[in-house]
């Protein structure tokens, strides 16, 4: 559906709000963030795993759109120029508060300590048809933050990796690798906790 | 090829592809065509996963307050917050429902009184062990609750059949989440943590019967 059609509200298409509030209209500001504060709240929960952290995110986010409303051009959908500016919203606050960010050291260690993957039984232990959201969901909120936050971006969100490496100020390679730990890592997360739960019945 | 030097230049072939000797590698060897089956696997499920949750309240109310402090909004302003836009998930399907009643069609009421029967049907009988008649009465409540769901794309199509594909597509997904937060619940009576996820997911099941609704009146 085209923006000027998307309805946010009964009788408020998304582009007459977008309108609206680079005029300094807070009602229609109020419509979009009523239409975006679940997605963009969702992205932010993801990136850090905390609610406390994401809430305080949103509002962030949420604050920079109301400044830089007027600067939308409509080049790209609207959701898509909100969404990045809460990942970049989310990844400034991140490196302000300190919190791990891709470094070159995590890109040149070894991919794995003691070589390639094995696993016993690999064909009766694979994961398909095994996980569901909810537990993909908890495993990613296990994740060490460098690595859920490239997942995220790449996987649950839809990035590129040239895009995640300008938004992060790393290589290419290094999202690549870092996405690929990820997986890795959620791969044991997944088996771990399916082992534990078969030993449970 | 080996499996260390394959899977070390796999953060760059899986999405990809590899050469042919890469490809040959994977072909023979199960130990990595398992890591590759599995990682597929999760960045697929990656894919589905919805923006479930919402933020609590207190952080528009922050931003209102962070807009007045700075001169951006004037006091005293009427909050649309008490007119609930179409994505909002109603905190009580109900009231949300009963709010609207005075302006609804027919088609409306029907569609609102599907999705209130059809959340109140599921959480009330909603047990993690059910019985005998529980099981017959869910099985019941799923049977409905698909009849439901054909009624309302039936409506949407008559209606508005560009958006057809997009409601199919959102009932799809967010049946799926309900099974597998329903499953995760049976298997984990105790957790509270999932039986908000399936909350959470029959709300938005809610929201898209309202979604319908509203712009059924457009």
């Amino acid at each position: 559906m085209t923006q000027a059609k998307k309805l946010i509200a009964p009788g408020l298409t998304e582009a007459e709000a977008i309108e609206r509030a680079k005029s300094g209209d807070a009602e229609a500001f109020e419509a979009l963030y009523a239409f975006h504060k679940r997605r963009v709240y969702s992205l932010c929960l993801r990136m850090t795993g905390n609610t406390a952290q994401a809430e305080d995110f949103t509002q962030d986010a949420f604050m920079q759109l109301y400044r830089k409303i007027g600067t939308f051009r409509g080049e790209s959908a609207f959701s898509t120029w909100l969404h990045r500016m809460a990942v970049n919203v989310v990844l400034m606050q991140l490196r302000k508060k300190g919190l791990p960010e891709i470094s070159l050291d995590e890109m040149l260690e070894p991919l794995h300590e003691d070589g390639p993957r094995r696993d016993i039984g690999a064909r009766d232990n694979v994961l398909a048809g095994s996980v569901d959201r909810v537990n993909l969901e908890r495993a990613i909120a296990d994740l060490p933050p460098g690595y859920r936050i490239v997942f995220t971006l790449h996987d649950v969100e839809g990035y590129e990796h040239n895009e995640i490496a300008e938004m992060m100020g790393c290589s290419i390679g290094n999202s690549k690798s870092q996405l690929h730990k990820a997986r890795l890592k959620l791969r044991d997360l997944l088996k771990l906790r399916r082992a534990e739960k078969a030993n449970r019945r | 090829m080996n499996c260390q030097k394959y899977q070390e230049n796999l953060p760059h072939t899986i999405d990809s592809g590899g050469n042919a000797e890469e490809e040959a590698h994977l072909q023979s060897c199960t130990e990595c065509a398992s890591v590759v089956q599995d990682l597929k696997y999760i960045a697929n499920q990656a894919k589905l996963l919805l923006p479930m949750h919402d933020p609590s309240p207190r952080v528009w109310q922050n931003i209102q307050s962070s807009l007045r402090n700075e001169g951006l909004i004037s006091e005293g302003r009427t909050s649309l917050m008490a007119q609930k836009t179409i994505s909002q998930v109603p905190s009580s399907s109900s009231k949300a429902f009963s709010a609207r009643a005075k302006s609804w069609t027919p088609l409306g009421w029907a569609i609102g009184l599907a999705a209130v029967v059809l959340l109140g049907v599921v959480l009330v009988n909603y047990h993690p062990t059910p019985t005998q008649p529980e099981v017959a009465q869910n099985s019941a409540a799923g049977q409905a609750q698909v009849v439901a769901d054909q009624e309302l794309i039936g409506q949407v199509s008559k209606q508005q059949p560009a958006m057809r594909a997009t409601y199919e597509d959102s009932l799809k997904s967010v049946n799926a989440y309900i099974v597998d937060a329903k499953k995760t619940v049976e298997d984990n009576p105790e957790d509270s943590a999932a039986q908000r996820q399936l909350m959470d997911a029959y709300d938005q099941k809610a929201m898209l019967y309202e979604m319908a609704t509203v712009r059924s009146l457009q």
